[in-house]
């Protein structure tokens, strides 16, 4: 096996501290990132994707790591607050507020490949781009993101969000928009039939699919019409949400706003010109549905070229769908070299930009311990957090991980993840994003 | 999930800018008028206006009003404890930072005399 040429360098004690509070006060890094020893290194690193968790990396990755060779392929110019999608489409939020240019998180000293990967040969460690030049690697650190697999319901594509009474607010940020003017056409049109779904498989924000369908409800409210409007939820799960107490209390609130759930049944096919879904039931059974607005989430998966790589899971529940990864160390089962992060990963939940702003430390400490021939000192806890909307104006802060059966894990403890709370919709409205772009610059 | 003292500052190094052009402007104005009616040797605690306070007073309660539409909610849903403190906090600042205009510039307009 190749052996790194490393050298672990530790600051003095006095230097340590007039920088911890030199900085420390200016408010410009975590303290805990100066404390942390530097390693020195030739490490050819690779992150594929510049993401929440790629572009959170480089800047973690560059601080900790002294004389590596750090590699971001990632082909968008522009960085979006994907998290602000849903506040997009429900016409809370303007679209340009959810973007900026990925030039403003990217460190300095780092290559940036502005072109798409499109293979993974893990035995080499060598990475293809579109372009058919190749990149290798050290270390590779897998933020990709994930696969939308509109294709995989009959007859929907991301191109008739917008029309037909389709909308969809994971496609993209012009999508979101136009999700927001479809249900605008929906509620001018004084009545009718909505549907709101969630798939068969992972999804990022997976409290999204519900989130919509509480602001649409929100906006049917406010217009008076609630008795003109019938709305039902189709999940492919037995419940609603991975966090227990949760999942009741959605239950309970649909049942109490006249939501009618469907469970275990999926999205198939749509008929866009008919406005008609179909519906497949875990035995197989098939229903078709009339519509005069549906919501579509689609699967989701790793992005092909992940799925044709051997770094995708082989077997387990995550089996030829996300990247093989110890779920705590966040290291490559089969490739120790390997580490994966966000919403790529196989992890009973996680896709969510909360769990990267606490995934980043732990594969930033393991790599660095990697590097230094260490065992591996840091573990995740599954956390992540979801700030669940309820009605345009409040919302829940749900923090848990999947660890101690997924219970709570609250950042603040004077906000009960149980209380729908106007504090709660305003970190969700004015400060997670402001949180979300301190992560991308390894700030916090 | 922790943050840092850093990990704070960085995060409202990121939140505050849009609000910084209001912010300063309120403090530029009453620093201005503070320092102008105390040049006109204005003293707070010797000089006596009722409407300042009373439209200091009206500014605080109508925040609860503006200030959860201003966040795209409503009154109604400010339920929790922690809502409540935070509203009553904004409305006192609020009516604070009025009344801390609005007493000495009644101070520059009408004049020690008619105090």
């Amino acid at each position: 096996m190749y052996r790194l040429p490393l050298k672990s360098s530790r600051l003095g004690r006095r230097q340590l501290l007039k920088l911890g509070l030199g900085v420390g006060v200016a408010g410009l890094m975590p303290l805990s990132s100066l404390w942390a020893n530097t390693v020195s290194t030739r490490a050819r690193i690779v992150i594929l994707g510049g993401g929440a968790a790629g572009m959170s990396m480089a800047n973690r990755l560059t601080k900790r790591l002294s004389g590596a060779s750090i590699t971001v392929v990632e082909p968008r110019e522009l960085h979006h607050y994907q998290p602000g999608w849903t506040l997009v489409a429900s016409g809370v939020w303007q679209a340009e507020q959810t973007l900026r240019p990925n030039a403003e998180f990217r460190p300095a000293g780092i290559d940036w490949v502005k072109g798409p990967a499109v293979a993974i040969d893990a035995e080499q460690r060598r990475i293809t781009l579109a372009d058919a030049s190749t990149l290798e690697y050290d270390v590779l650190v897998v933020a990709t993101g994930l696969q939308l697999n509109y294709h995989l319901i009959e007859g929907m594509s991301p191109a008739l969000i917008g029309s037909h009474g389709i909308g969809s607010v994971y496609a993209s940020l012009d999508a979101a928009s136009r999700t927001r003017d479809t249900i605008d056409g929906w509620l001018a049109h004084g009545g009718g039939q909505g549907i709101f779904t969630a798939p068969q498989t992972a999804i990022k924000c997976a409290g999204a699919p519900v989130k919509m369908t509480f602001t649409t409800l929100s906006r049917i409210k406010a217009a008076g019409a609630r008795d003109r409007f019938k709305l039902d939820y189709f999940t492919a799960g037995g419940g609603m949400f991975s966090q227990p107490w949760v999942n009741d209390f959605l239950m309970q609130r649909f049942d109490r706003e006249a939501i009618s759930r469907h469970h275990s049944q999926y999205l198939s096919a749509i008929d866009p010109g008919a406005k008609q879904a179909e519906f497949t039931s875990r035995d197989g059974d098939t229903e078709v549905r009339d519509y005069d607005f549906i919501h579509v989430v689609p699967p989701m998966s790793a992005p092909d070229f992940v799925k044709d790589s051997d770094l995708i899971a082989q077997d387990g529940p995550f089996k030829g769908e996300w990247l093989d990864t110890d779920i705590h160390t966040l290291q490559h089962h089969r490739y120790p070299e390997v580490f994966g992060i966000g919403d790529v990963i196989g992890a009973p939940i996680n896709k969510t930009a909360a769990s990267v702003k606490a995934q980043a430390p732990v594969v930033e400490a393991n790599i660095a311990a990697f590097l230094q021939d260490k065992a591996l000192p840091a573990r995740h806890n599954g956390y992540t957090s979801c700030p669940l909307i309820t009605d345009i104006g409040k919302a829940m802060l749900v923090e848990f991980g999947y660890d101690n059966d997924m219970a709570f894990l609250p950042s603040f403890s004077f906000i009960d993840p149980k209380e729908e709370s106007w504090s709660a919709w305003v970190l969700k409205d004015y400060l997670l994003q402001p949180a979300y772009y301190a992560m991308l610059a390894g700030r916090v | 999930m922790t943050f840092s003292l850093a990990g704070i500052l960085a995060v409202l190094s990121y939140a505050l800018p849009p609000f910084l052009p209001l912010m300063l402007t309120v403090l530029v104005v009453l620093v201005l008028v503070q320092l102008l009616a105390r040049r006109r040797n204005y003293r707070t605690g010797s000089y006596h206006c009722m409407p300042a306070a009373m439209v200091a007073l009206l500014a605080g309660l109508s925040t609860a009003w503006w200030l959860p539409a201003l966040t795209h909610s409503r009154l109604v849903f400010v339920t929790t404890v922690i809502d409540w403190v935070a509203l009553i906090a904004a409305a006192l600042g609020v009516a604070l930072v009025t009344w801390l205009v609005l007493h000495p510039l009644s101070y520059l307009v009408r004049g020690p005399r008619q105090g």
